[in-house]
This record gives structure tokens, C-alpha cells and sequence, in this order.
């Protein structure tokens, strides 16, 4: 029973000697809000993403020649370079860049971490966004827009509230990706999970205690979520009558 | 409201619809005048171009040349405040269109709260004024997925009048639905024509439009092949097409 003691030796050196539990702790603590902050930052961004887009396809053929028509062309234009550079390069660059270039004044790491996933995710979010919109019969835009509702108040009091419902479990696998894609956020010194097992490394030259624990950690996250996913998706699907 | 019978509600000139370029009219210069009170009939082949027109109207399909004047506003023209006009157009759809995630009272007040400016008590007692005329009184509360293809169309057509149009558009309001369920719908659109509301109305029910229409428009590949009272149209059709038409069809 050598190897048990062994192990059991290595499990206090690595999480018990000093208190070194508490870098797992607080570093769960920093994934969630960086994860949740970045979810918020990308729904945000998204959102508005998805309205440039969603009226481009929607409205642009219909439109007349104008100055609103060229601003569309050139928000849209906008829209998908955003979506292909944020979705064509590692989000691992992304980070390094918008740290080391772009934000290299500030000193605020969670900062950098959440506008460098927030705008990531934001470009997913969109997509997400805009095929719930376009999800939506044609119909219902018809209908609230032939009794006078214009096409901002259509959106907002009939398309928007029944896409919403559609994306929800969709928004919440984002939420989910994004939760493990965090685990790089340490090489800009953001202190998450994957940064506290490091540190714990790094302090006692073990490996296998810090990153199993963290791999079990995550894991037990995802299927909490993901269950909990799996609830919102069949209490929408009893409420559509 | 009816003070003047004659007066012109709608009148369309030269309406074009082209799709692809020119390569496709929908619509090919239609020209016609809408009274007030009127219950005009458009009756034609699919792909003739009725739905186009009868869209056009309130500029759910943007014309491609032509003017509509409504009352006194020209549609056509950019600088009109569309939203205000088509809140005086009600409009009824061959798959009914009501708003899933609302409740028929919600539906039925969403509009004339928003736009009229009505409380919620003025919107939600003339909501249940014309539910209790149209017999669904008991419905107000119920979601649109819990109501008969019938019910859902009558509530449709009662959502269109709670924002007391001038003039309602009828897209195929009968095309989908069950055929017990025709009668229903049919007959509270005769009780409107009846009450003196001008209705523009696409449809291939012959009966219907036979009895209750005070003309009928012939509409074949974008153009008005012919019109006429009931009476003259099925008895003495005198284009070719029109009688190849009603030779199918009756």
C-alpha cells in the first residue's frame, strides 16, 4: 500500500499544507465570473450584431436607396469582418493580443479577460442570435407591422420575445464552451482554476493531484450545467401550448 | 364613418411589381378605385399576381413603380408615415398570424395600446366587445395554440378591428382551413360587409363572393382582365380567360 500513502501524502502537500485548497477555490470563483461577465459582455455585443445582421437579410432588398440603405451596407460589412476575424483566429491569440497590444495600460487582468472573451464569444452569440430571429415565420413580422407597429417595436414586442425562447438552450451550451475555453485566460495572469493548479505546481513540483482535481472540477461543472440546461429545455417545451 | 358612400378610399394607378430586374411582373400596371364600403372581391389563377396586389396595398410588398393614394395620402411616396397609414388598414392572412406568446386579449390590445394611446381598460372593454360579438368571449384568456383553425381567424379578423380601420385587406382567409371551419369565418365576414366595412378581399370562394361582393376583379398575369358586378361576371364572363377560368373553378 505504498503508492496509497504516497498518494495521500501528495494530496496534503498539494492542497492542504498552507491552505492551498483556497487557490482552487477562489480560482473557481474567477472562472465563473469571468465566464458569466464575458457571457453578459458577448449577449451585449451580440445582440447588437445580430440586429444589423437580422435587418440586413430581412430589409435590405425592400429598402430605398438612401442614407439609411448605405450605413446598413457598411454596418453589415462591419459585422461580418468582426465574425470572420473573431471566429476565423485561436481565441488564445485573441487574448495575447487585446493583453499585450491592444489594453497593455491596464493593469486589470480580469478586465482584459472578459473584453478578449466577450468580444470572442460575442461573434458566436451573434449567430446564434440572428438564426433565432430568422427562425421566426415571416408571418408574425407581417402581422405586427400591418396594424402600424414599426419595424423596432415588432421586433422587440413579437419577434424578439418568441426568438429568445428558441435561443435559450442554444445561449446556454455558449455559456458552457465558454466556460471551459476560460482555462487559457491564465496566460495573461487572470488567477482561474487552471492558474490556481499551476501555482499549486508550481510551489510543489506535483502534477497529478492539481490537474486532476481541476479536470474533475470542470468536468462536475459542465454536467451541473448542462443538466440544468436540459431542465430549461423541457419546461420551454411544456410551455408552448 | 359611412357619411360619404362614394368617396374613393383607395385609389391605385399603374401599380408594377417587377421582381428580378424586369424579368418577372407580379403586377403590370393594375389601376383601380376602392369605395368606401365597398366589398370588392379579386378572384384570378395562382401566380396571377392577387396576392401581390392585394400586398402592395399597405406596402407589404414594396411596388416597383405606380401610386396607391389612401385617403388623401400617397403611399407611394417615401416621405408618408406607412405606420400610421396601415394602422387605418387592417389585415387578415390565409395562416391567421396571431402572436403565439400572447394571450387572444394581449394580441387583440398590443396594437391599440401602443399606437392608439388607449389604456389598458379602454383596449381590454373594446377587446371584449367584439369577442363577445364574434362568440369567443370565453376565449379571451386562452393562448392562440388552444383555438380551431376557425377561432383562430375569427380572432385574427377581430385583432385587425380592434384598431377601427377603414378598410380590411383579406389574403386567402379561408385557404387553410378546414373545411367545417369555413362557414364560421365566411359568415362573420358577411356580418361586416353587412355593417357597411370597405373589405378588399383575395379568395376562391366563388359562393361568398358571388353573394356578398359588390364587384369582382378578375387578376391574370399581373393585369385586371376584367371586373363587374357578380351578377354580369359569373353570368356573362365575356373575357376568354375568365370564363376558362370560372369553367374550372364553378
Amino acid at each position: 500500500m505504498d503508492w496509497f500513502t504516497k498518494l495521500v501524502e501528495e494530496f496534503e502537500v498539494a492542497f492542504i499544507v498552507d491552505n492551498r485548497w483556497k487557490y482552487i477555490v477562489s480560482g473557481i470563483g474567477s472562472t465563473l465570473l469571468l465566464t458569466f461577465l464575458s457571457l453578459v459582455l458577448g449577449v451585449v455585443i451580440g445582440i447588437v450584431i445580430a440586429a444589423v445582421r437580422s435587418t440586413y437579410d430581412k430589409q435590405y432588398t425592400d429598402m430605398r436607396a438612401g442614407i439609411g440603405k448605405t450605413l446598413l451596407n457598411i454596418g453589415n460589412g462591419f459585422c461580418k469582418c468582426y465574425l470572420t476575424i473573431f471566429r476565423g483566429t485561436p481565441v488564445m491569440v485573441q487574448i495575447l493580443i487585446i493583453f499585450f497590444v491592444i489594453m497593455a495600460s491596464s493593469r486589470n487582468k480580469m478586465l482584459c479577460g472578459v473584453v478578449a472573451f466577450g468580444l470572442n464569444s460575442a461573434a458566436y452569440v451573434a449567430e446564434i442570435i440572428r438564426g433565432g430571429i430568422m427562425s421566426i415565420d415571416p408571418g408574425q413580422t407581417e402581422a405586427g407591422r400591418s396594424l402600424g407597429l414599426n419595424y423596432v417595436q415588432t421586433m422587440a414586442y413579437i419577434v424578439l420575445p418568441q426568438a429568445f425562447k428558441n435561443i435559450l438552450p442554444a445561449l446556454a451550451n455558449e455559456f458552457i464552451t465558454l466556460l471551459k475555453e476560460t482555462s487559457v485566460a491564465g496566460y495573461v495572469g487572470v488567477t482561474d482554476l487552471t492558474r490556481g493548479a499551476n501555482i499549486i505546481r508550481g510551489i510543489t513540483y506535483q502534477s497529478f493531484w492539481p490537474l486532476f482535481a481541476i479536470a474533475a472540477i470542470y468536468l462536475a461543472m459542465v454536467m451541473f450545467f448542462t443538466w440544468l440546461v436540459g431542465k430549461l429545455e423541457r419546461r420551454l417545451k411544456n410551455s408552448e401550448r | 364613418m359611412n357619411a360619404n358612400k362614394n368617396e374613393i378610399l383607395i385609389s391605385v394607378r399603374d401599380l408594377k411589381k417587377y421582381y428580378k430586374g424586369d424579368k418577372i411582373k407580379a403586377l403590370d400596371g393594375i389601376s383601380n378605385d376602392i369605395r368606401r364600403g365597398e366589398v370588392v372581391c379579386i378572384i384570378g389563377p395562382s401566380g396571377s399576381g392577387k396576392s401581390t396586389f392585394l400586398r402592395s396595398l399597405n406596402l407589404l410588398e414594396v411596388p416597383t413603380g405606380g401610386t396607391i393614394n389612401f385617403a388623401g395620402q400617397i403611399l407611394t411616396d417615401r416621405k408618408t408615415d406607412i405606420n400610421l397609414c396601415r394602422q387605418k388598414m387592417g389585415m387578415v392572412f390565409q395562416h391567421f398570424n396571431l402572436f403565439p406568446h400572447m394571450t387572444v386579449m394581449r394580441n387583440m390590445t398590443l396594437a391599440p395600446m401602443k399606437l392608439l394611446g388607449k389604456t389598458q381598460e379602454e383596449a381590454e372593454s373594446r377587446a371584449m366587445q367584439l369577442l363577445t360579438r364574434v362568440g369567443l368571449a370565453d376565449r379571451a384568456q386562452s393562448y392562440p395554440s388552444q383555438l380551431s383553425g376557425g377561432q383562430k381567424q375569427r380572432i385574427a379578423i377581430v385583432r385587425a378591428m380592434a384598431m377601427d380601420p377603414d378598410v380590411i385587406l383579406f389574403d386567402e382567409p379561408t385557404s387553410a382551413l378546414d373545411p367545417e371551419m369555413v362557414g364560421e369565418v365566411l359568415d362573420l365576414m358577411k356580418a361586416l360587409a353587412e355593417d357597411g366595412m370597405t373589405m378588399v378581399i383575395v379568395t376562391h370562394e366563388m359562393g361568398f363572393a358571388r353573394e356578398v361582393a359588390d364587384r369582382i376583379i378578375f387578376v391574370d398575369g399581373g393585369k385586371i382582365v376584367e371586373e363587374g358586378t357578380p351578377e354580369e361576371f359569373f353570368t356573362n364572363p365575356k373575357n376568354p380567360r375568365l370564363k376558362d377560368f370560372l369553367s374550372k373553378v364553378l
